[in-house]
């Protein structure tokens, strides 16, 4: 027969699921016991490292900022499942059109940055891509972003771009999209397999390209290259929204811009 | 009275957090009504395809090489035999994005033996078969530790009977060790089939993420809510649910087969 359990085995238990929750709760709360205000930020994964180094704008404005970073399309998605965010930085104006569309932006969508594509190989280049049109050589190998990452819809329009240019191999299109072997989640993590040496080459954002030391650039003619806009809103499932849109105006203003072109980002065409 | 109901809420409180956000997985996908277009969309039925094939070849190697390893560490004692073990048993508690970037330090174009490879014409990284050896790596612990328990737990003295009776080894181990076996070794088997279909963090690492190649069911549960198509990951999520439960259940069949077989045996 089962018996309930005894005083002493009860009272032990109990005192392990207090000293359990109190370890959990003080872990929970340690990011908000500061004083500070707690700033949100959902952004576009090739914005990672530029929002990293805003120590100027958390200093002056006792702020600390939580970075959640990945592909804009996810981060909208997050939202749209009621993710809290106090600000959502896209590497597009797209998403954040989608989410004002749905009633879900606490004011308007600003853009606030640009950047030129870039295409990356590894800094041995073992490929040996010398030209734009390289990408589209049997057996190169090109890692791409997932179809509806917003750098896709930009590599696609430098693609066709590109094959306008005199010199286009026929069918340059179509052999770069033969090439693909993977559409990773998001544009740092195509980067990550140029830089790891497994991918020969793949198109970024100029800002990742001059982010990281593991990769070289191709040159692309300027009359094909593509601006990609990146634009900010507040979304309704902010905590903090007031925070958020100070910090929106903050990046857009003379010193978001100047921390932001340290980084490779241009003003928003 | 209270201790009882002390005891029994906080009992549930667990019970239910865990089979809350599975009802409701299955609940959304049956709502929406769209989960029988959802499954049959292109996306999803590639991966289906994908899904079953891999996981099909890596049961294979994984009884191929898996049997041996799992009768050797049941039946030999050597020095750094626990060592074996320990590595063995290791894929089990390790983060599979670990074994995706340990993978892809080894076997890609720049790792230890990728070189090699490459030199043969061989790259294994963004191809079915970096699928296949992800899916080795974290599920072969689940078969090599249930068959060797089982063949640990085979009586030594019936093969000895049987040796008496003048069976060579190879016969020994086919009709004696194997059948008794089985049904541990048919549990490691369906849990490590488990284990490969669910395999996420070092496939995606290691073989990257193309419909139709590399994208497993679980990779589509996450490129679809990258893409924002939530009727899609659903979709693909309710097939892995499903997959899942069926495994549970055919262990817990497999399991109570053996324990009659023990009884009538006792």
């Amino acid at each position: 027969m089962t018996r309930a359990p005894s005083w002493p085995a009860a009272g032990i238990l109990a005192l392990t699921a207090v000293a359990v929750l109190a370890a959990c709760g003080s872990a929970i709360a340690t990011s908000g016991t500061t004083g500070r205000t707690v700033l949100t930020v959902f952004a576009a994964a090739s914005l990672a490292d530029a929002l990293a180094a805003t120590e100027s704008y958390r200093s002056a404005t006792d702020t600390t900022i939580v970075l959640s970073t990945d592909s804009s399309t996810t981060l909208r998605t997050q939202i749209e499942q009621g993710a809290a965010a106090d600000a959502f930085l896209a590497a597009d104006t797209a998403n954040p059109d989608t989410l004002a569309a749905a009633g879900l932006v606490d004011g308007d969508v600003v853009p606030f940055a640009g950047t030129l594509l870039a295409i990356v190989v590894p800094s041995a280049n073992p490929a040996g891509i010398a030209s734009p049109f390289d990408l589209a050589r049997p057996g190169i190998k090109v890692v791409a972003a997932g179809a509806r990452v917003p750098i896709s819809s930009y590599a696609m329009t430098l693609l066709e771009n590109l094959a306008t240019l005199p010199g286009a191999p026929a069918g340059f299109v179509a052999g770069y999209a033969a090439n693909v072997v993977s559409h990773e989640d998001n544009v740092r993590a195509a980067l990550a397999k140029v830089e790891l040496g497994e991918a020969d080459a793949a198109i970024v954002y100029a800002s990742d390209a001059a982010a990281s030391s593991a990769v070289r650039t191709i040159a692309i003619s300027a009359q094909a290259n593509v601006v990609a806009t990146y634009a900010a809103v507040v979304p309704t499932t902010a905590v903090a929204p007031a925070a958020g849109h100070a910090f929106i105006k903050w990046l857009a203003g003379p010193d978001g811009q100047a921390a932001l072109a340290r980084f490779g980002f241009e003003p928003a065409p | 009275m209270t201790r009882r109901l002390i005891l029994i809420s906080a009992a549930g409180i667990l019970a239910i957090f865990l089979a809350l956000p599975v009802a409701t997985l299955l609940g959304r996908a049956v709502g929406s009504g769209g989960l029988v277009a959802a499954v049959g969309s292109p996306a999803v039925l590639a991966a289906l395809s994908l899904s079953l094939a891999t996981t099909a070849a890596s049961l294979c190697l994984i009884v191929l090489f898996g049997t041996p390893l799992a009768f050797v560490l049941a039946r030999r004692r050597f020095r750094g035999s626990g060592l074996v073990e320990t590595v063995v048993d290791l894929p089990l508690v390790l983060p599979p994005s670990v074994a995706g970037l340990a993978l892809l330090l080894v076997f890609g174009r720049r790792g230890l033996l990728g070189g090699a490879l490459d030199a043969f014409g061989i790259t294994i990284p963004f191809t079915a078969l970096a699928v296949i050896l992800a899916q080795v790596f974290v599920a072969a612990p689940f078969y090599v530790r249930a068959a060797r328990a089982g063949i640990a737990g085979v009586p030594r003295d019936l093969e000895d009977a049987a040796r008496a009776d003048g069976a060579s080894e190879a016969g020994v181990f086919r009709h004696v060790m194997v059948p008794l076996a089985l049904p541990a070794l048919g549990a490691g088997l369906v849990m490590s089939w488990a284990r490969s279909l669910g395999e996420f963090g070092a496939t995606i690492l290691f073989a990257g993420n193309f419909a139709g190649r590399t994208q497993t069911l679980p990779l589509v549960v996450y490129a679809e809510l990258g893409s924002a198509d939530l009727e899609a990951a659903i979709a693909a999520a309710t097939v892995l649910v499903l997959a899942a439960v069926g495994v549970l259940v055919a262990v817990r069949l497999a399991r109570r087969g053996r324990a009659v077989d023990l009884a009538s045996a006792g």
